[in-house]
């Protein structure tokens, strides 16, 4: 706490123009400051050694309707003591320009476009305006997050292009990837620039079905919209939904019982599992070493069908509501995941060592796609890569949430940054969750998995909320509106920060091993594409 | 029995024997490795099924292609056809034996790995000119190693003409005592027949990942009979490598007269050879990644030295 005191005296001193206010959250200073300011200050959070803000989080709110005003907001997590810190900033009335911060803060790249598109303000100083989110075939003017725009609107199209960036030269060729792909893979658009095999630059071309997700959750009444937030990226289910409950139970004051919590971390856990024993197949099996895919994805189908046995939903669905989880386990249920997960760990112990020993496999994966320690931060990636990257982060140990203050998660993280290096978190992270899950069961204490009684929230005030997904760090900002309705949900995907990371991992690699780079980062188009 | 109808009843029966056992043996290699993986897998006979398919589906042609396109799968298909009926298979006597040698054989399947490359560009899209450019990377490396390989066994027999090396082995006429030079040869063949016929460690027949292809690269716009005669080249291709590797370093078994009961053993024989070929083939497949694509030149380089140290070895040898 003292720390808190001293960095945010030090802030105020720095800038004596920032206002502090007051927040109910705990490990959370909010400042409000005047837009001119906004570069300065985030430059000051983002680079001074004894801060090392990383850039969490940017939204926008267009609360015209009650102020005339758009509002907007900086997250930064304070890398040291892991604080969050909020800068807020109002424009006031016609004013449709903010300073950029991205000229200092490369992380605001794509959400000060994202802004652009779905609010219509524009980034002053932002050196690539090309529109992001919103294609070119979209409508003048169609700007979805803006309170009047009506949700269930049909958009027209016009003509328009996208326009890469291009590199000139002999031997020069562009090669465009998707967005409809061989694979069961979701539309993405990737423009490589390559002479010969090595590539030179790789621009993505991404939001290809916009679903409207933020837009729906302002349809939506606040204790309802759970099965949207677990619709936003398929194979994080449970870590979306838990996300936003917790910003719901926040907003509404609920403390969650004990042993829900621990169910919420359990769950969390084998979700990570899951997924992790198929991304480690899906990586041996990129190098067509498909062994063990198959063993891997034999173990993914084991827990996904433990899921099932246990909740009816392989995807852990319908599971989270607002003040804790919807379903009890018994000593029984306990001790079957228990048996399950002590025989896989056996089972992936073993095929462990057979990658380990394969030096053909070896050789495809170590120095192939590095991303530097540099380049993770200059993007504030999160998560699985950013761990493999040096970048030491993890939620569950740095902002305990479920259970997590009384189980210690021991967090892996390596420096080299290569395909290996994303393969080992994973393997590593695998076995910690298995250890955690033991935990549980060993810890889980009796009582209600739930509470009931829901004060109402206040309408104008707002959540957030971060879970460490499987992927990484889940944010969610839930602003209450009247009536129990949403105002303003804001989803963040680990995906939306890693994705423009890998355009600088596949630098130099070759095109052939492009699949195999990206399957390491493993990011979902829909949780991006929200 | 005139020679005339002899030689038209045994390179009927050759194409017979190339034509059907071909998609077994890429059936058989699935099936290993889909057992290796814990998996049932498709039944062997499913690529007979595949092509029966493909026969039937009506092809789709980009507006961009020219007749190229269209005339590659027969060129390819006859090309690879024609240079099976050069290699001994029941019998020591191959069909065509007369009309060429080992060297008509390496260039017959360069002819369709050419116009395979011309139709993968002529398609214009960007895989195609990819693997087109790798696919000609490949094939340069493994061509001279492809002929060395088997003038280590010509040498030893005295002739570059197939049937008589494979006769005249098959006699043990001329066969040296110290094995090695065959060996290495056969080393550097096995590497040549994985390279050219696309399979791991050198191309992933598997994968979805048009990035990462090879051979799949320059196909993916054939659809229909089109395709179904590109894979059936394409098997057709293994088991003429098959066949080669089995009867010029093994031929045990091989029919050397044209009696029933000759060619019943060779019959028996060949089967139990190439089968055993393709089942290492797909042991093979799931020992190993494949290699990044620039190592995949170091990998031919080693069998291009193992094929001419094997020459070396035999003059060596035999002074």
């Amino acid at each position: 706490m003292a720390e808190t005191k001293s960095c945010d005296t030090e802030l105020k001193t720095a800038f004596p123009s920032i206002v502090q206010r007051d927040t109910t959250q705990r490990e959370f200073s909010h400042f409000f400051v005047a837009k001119d300011l906004l570069p300065t200050i985030a430059r000051h959070l983002h680079t001074q050694p004894g801060l090392h803000g990383r850039l969490a989080l940017l939204w926008a709110v267009d609360n015209r309707p009650a102020r005339n005003t758009y509002e907007l907001h900086y997250l930064f997590t304070l890398e040291p003591s892991h604080r969050w810190v909020l800068l807020s900033t109002e424009l006031a009335k016609d004013d449709r320009v903010f300073p950029s911060i991205t000229p200092h803060i490369h992380a605001a790249q794509w959400y000060e476009r994202e802004i652009r598109d779905m609010f219509g303000l524009i980034p002053q100083g932002h050196p690539d305006l090309r529109r992001l989110v919103r294609h070119e075939h979209w409508p003048q003017g169609a700007h979805p997050l803006k309170k009047d725009f009506p949700w269930d609107r049909a958009l027209g199209r016009q003509q328009g292009e996208h326009r890469f960036h291009r590199i000139e030269g002999e031997g020069v060729f562009e090669v465009p990837v998707g967005p409809i792909h061989a694979g069961i893979i979701e539309p993405g658009h990737f423009r490589f620039s390559v002479a010969g095999e090595p590539i030179m630059q790789l621009e993505l071309h991404h939001f290809w079905t916009h679903r409207g997700v933020e837009k729906l959750f302002e349809q939506q009444p606040l204790a309802a919209a759970v099965p949207l937030a677990e619709r936003v990226s398929g194979d994080t289910t449970f870590g979306h939904s838990l996300a936003y409950c917790q910003a719901v139970e926040s907003l509404r004051h609920l403390d969650v019982p004990r042993r829900g919590r621990y169910l919420r971390s359990l769950f969390l856990e084998l979700e990570r599992l899951h997924n992790h024993l198929g991304d480690v197949g899906a990586i041996c099996n990129d190098t067509a070493y498909a062994l063990p895919h198959a063993h891997c994805s034999r173990m993914k189908e084991q827990i996904m069908q433990l899921n099932d046995r246990l909740t009816g939903s392989r995807f852990l669905r319908g599971l989270n509501r607002v003040g804790g989880v919807a379903l009890d386990l018994t000593a029984a249920q306990l001790a079957e995941i228990a048996a399950e997960i002590d025989r896989m760990e056996q089972d992936f112990s073993e095929l462990e060592s057979i990658i380990a020993h394969n030096a053909s496999l070896i050789d495809r994966l170590e120095a192939t796609g590095v991303l530097t320690e540099r380049t993770a931060w200059d993007h504030a990636v999160v998560g699985v890569v950013g761990r493999a990257s040096g970048l030491d982060q993890d939620l569950r140990r740095d902002r305990p949430f479920a259970a997590y203050d009384e189980l210690s998660v021991k967090v892996v993280h390596y420096r080299y940054g290569d395909v290996r290096a994303r393969m080992r978190v994973r393997m590593d992270e695998i076995h910690e969750s298995m250890r955690l899950i033991r935990e549980i069961r060993l810890r889980i204490p009796q009582g209600p998995v739930a509470v009931e009684s829901s004060p109402r929230a206040q309408a104008g005030e707002w959540a957030l909320s971060a879970v460490e997904g499987w992927r990484g760090e889940i944010l969610y900002m839930v602003m209450a509106g009247d009536n129990e309705t949403i105002q303003r949900c804001k989803v963040r995907d680990p995906s939306f920060v890693n994705w423009p990371a890998i355009q600088w991992a596949v630098i130099g690699n070759i095109i052939p091993d492009f699949p195999l780079i990206n399957k390491s980062f493993n990011l979902s188009y829909a949780g991006n594409d929200l | 029995m005139p020679p005339i109808v002899q030689s038209l009843l045994l390179v009927t029966a050759q194409v017979i024997v190339l034509l059907a056992v071909s998609p077994f043996l890429v059936g058989l290699i699935r099936k290993v490795k889909a057992r290796f993986q814990c998996r049932q897998g498709a039944g062997v006979f499913q690529p007979y099924a595949d092509l029966a398919k493909l026969f039937h589906k009506q092809p789709v042609l980009s507006t961009t292609t020219s007749w190229i396109f269209t005339a590659t799968p027969y060129i390819l298909f006859a090309s690879t056809l024609s240079a099976g009926l050069l290699v001994p298979t029941l019998s020591s006597q191959a069909p065509l034996n007369f009309a060429g040698n080992i060297i008509a054989l390496v260039y017959l399947l360069a002819l369709g790995t050419f116009f395979l490359i011309l139709a993968g560009l002529d398609a214009g899209s960007a895989f195609g000119g990819m693997g087109g450019s790798r696919e000609a990377i490949v094939a340069s490396l493994t061509e001279p190693t492809m002929i060395l390989s088997v003038f280590t066994i010509a040498l030893t027999a005295g002739s570059t003409n197939l049937s008589t090396i494979v006769h005249k082995t098959a006699l043990l006429e001329g066969i040296v005592t110290d094995p090695s030079p065959h060996l290495m040869a056969l080393a550097a063949l096995f590497i040549v027949t994985l390279a050219e016929t696309g399979r791991v460690p050198v191309d992933n027949p598997a994968t979805h990942l048009e990035l990462t292809m090879i051979h799949e690269a320059m196909v993916l716009e054939y659809s229909g009979r089109y395709l179904a005669l590109v894979e059936w080249a394409a098997g057709l291709k293994l088991a003429v490598f098959l066949s080669l590797i089995a009867n010029v370093f093994a031929p045990w078994g091989i029919a050397t007269t044209l009696t029933p009961a000759a060619l019943a053993i060779g019959l028996v024989a060949y089967a139990v050879k190439i089968a055993g070929l393709a089942v290492s083939i797909g042991v093979l497949e799931c020992m190993f990644a494949k290699l990044r694509l620039f190592r995949v030149t170091d990998l031919l380089g080693v069998a291009f030295i193992l094929a001419l140290l094997g020459l070396l070895f035999f003059y060596i040898l035999r002074s």
